[in-house]
């Protein structure tokens, strides 16, 4: 997913920091952070390796008549300690080569940001305590499905700017846990706070918020609700809600709600998995037809906010194939309109979701 | 409803709420792996499919990031690790 933050690319608040300042603050930062972790004595540290998981994907896109290839490498490293701490961190390189003009040569932008680096402490089921930089926990898209093997359309919603301002992260403190837990019903709850960041890889922006979960089991339906308050330059506050609901084993709905004062919309989608029983189970076991639909209203005119520019409306229809070994095949094609101009968005990838042990781990994989 | 969190957390402690809802002692011949099947469905389906072939160290580590994730349970964690790497 290729969301460009114009926060991200410049026109930064001037804080009297020097580049090399903000690094050291950084550094030191992080390698408190770490110097805590390893503090802790792995209990069972032999039953204990480090990971890396995540994607490898290539998408091939064609949108309004322009064609863009985007390779896209995004790994996950795990580090456990003890039972009761986890380092975490996702990369992610991106590519983007496509014509500079019609006709022209094709040529490649790449880009390389830091999704999360956070150290987490697991109190109990109730309280997780997150330091670092996180994923913003505004509704679901970005901490739940936005993984590129996870997630059906790889352009992410239109809304999803709404609420992860400035960079879709944050750098900061997070609690999160399970208020209460019943045989029908469960509860949960994020905080969050964040501080302004401007450096290259740690970009954030400054703000606070929270999102409340209630997930019905028998019912397989979750439903939440987000808040967040934008701490700098003009301040201001954007609301959302989600639900998820499987009525079947083979059909999923999932939906977001988002306001900002800049805009609002919403987006649904629908999967279907086949049944592997029937005459035809084998042959369409794989295959996972996706439809989404979207509308975005714009409220107010916004600069640099990412959202599209009038109101919006799209729809989207695709295919998933899930081959062996973890490998996707998607493709998918959407109709947008908009008053700037209508257009059709064509797109292909291939996903690889890997995971092995940290390379030369005593024992590996055992 | 944070402060009510925190408190409830230091009160009670590491129990996990979850397994009220499924407590060991009433089966103990339950089917650990089948009741792990069923809360990765119910837990971590709503979003992923289940990874293949996964060692129970490498599991582990998984399912840490997911407990956190998707704020499972400690006994969550138990039994989806009987499903995922029995």
């Amino acid at each position: 997913m290729l969301i460009l933050y114009p926060e991200k690319q410049g026109s930064f608040r001037e804080t009297g920091e020097t580049h090399c300042m903000r690094c050291r603050r950084n550094l030191y930062l992080w390698a408190s952070l770490l110097l805590i972790a390893f503090s802790e004595v792995p209990a069972k540290a032999q039953d204990l390796v480090p990971v890396v998981s995540g994607a490898a994907g290539f998408i091939y896109s064609k949108d309004s008549g322009q064609t863009a290839l985007q390779p896209i490498l995004s790994p996950v490293v795990l580090i456990p300690l003890g039972s009761k701490l986890l380092v975490e961190s996702n990369l992610e390189m991106q590519g983007f080569v496509a014509r500079s003009s019609p006709g022209g040569p094709y040529e490649g932008q790449y880009f390389f940001s830091v999704n999360y680096l956070q150290l987490d402490y697991v109190v109990n089921s109730h309280l997780t305590i997150v330091a670092g930089r996180f994923l913003s926990p505004f509704n679901i898209f970005s901490e739940r499905i936005g993984p590129i093997w996870i997630q059906n359309f790889q352009d992410g919603p239109l809304i999803y700017p709404i609420g992860t301002r400035t960079s879709g992260s944050s750098d900061g403190g997070m609690i999160r846990g399970v208020v209460a837990s019943r045989p029908g019903w469960l509860l949960n709850y994020t905080a969050f706070f964040s501080a302004l960041n401007n450096s290259q890889y740690f970009s954030a922006g400054r703000a606070a918020g929270t999102r409340v979960g209630l997930f019905l089991p028998k019912a397989n339906f979750e439903v939440g609700a987000s808040y967040e308050r934008f701490l700098q330059d003009h301040h201001s506050n954007s609301y959302g809600g989600y639900f998820v609901w499987q009525p079947g084993t083979q059909v999923s709905v999932k939906a977001e709600y988002a306001h900002s004062p800049q805009g609002q919309g919403y987006w649904i989608e629908g999967a279907y998995r086949f049944r592997e029983s029937g005459p035809l189970g084998r042959a369409l076991k794989n295959i996972q037809p996706i439809v989404r639909g979207q509308q975005f209203y714009r409220l107010a005119p916004g600069v640099n906010d990412s959202l599209p520019r009038a109101d919006t409306q799209r729809v989207d229809f695709g295919l998933n194939y899930y081959l062996p070994h973890e490998i996707r095949l998607n493709g998918s094609y959407g109709r947008q309109f908009s008053s700037t101009g209508n257009s059709n968005n064509w797109t292909l990838d291939l996903t690889y979701r890997f995971l092995f042990p940290v390379p030369f781990w005593p024992k590996g994989a055992q | 409803m944070l402060v009510l969190s925190l408190l409830m957390a230091l009160r009670s402690g590491a129990r996990p709420q979850q397994a009220a809802a499924a407590p060991k002692t009433a089966a103990p011949k339950i089917n650990e792996s089948a009741e792990g099947e069923k809360r990765f469905r119910t837990n971590c389906g709503r979003c992923h499919h289940p990874p293949e072939d996964l060692s129970p160290r490498e599991a582990r580590a998984v399912l840490r990031q997911m407990r956190v994730r998707a704020m499972l349970s400690a006994e969550d964690e138990r039994l989806i690790l009987k499903f995922l790497a029995p």
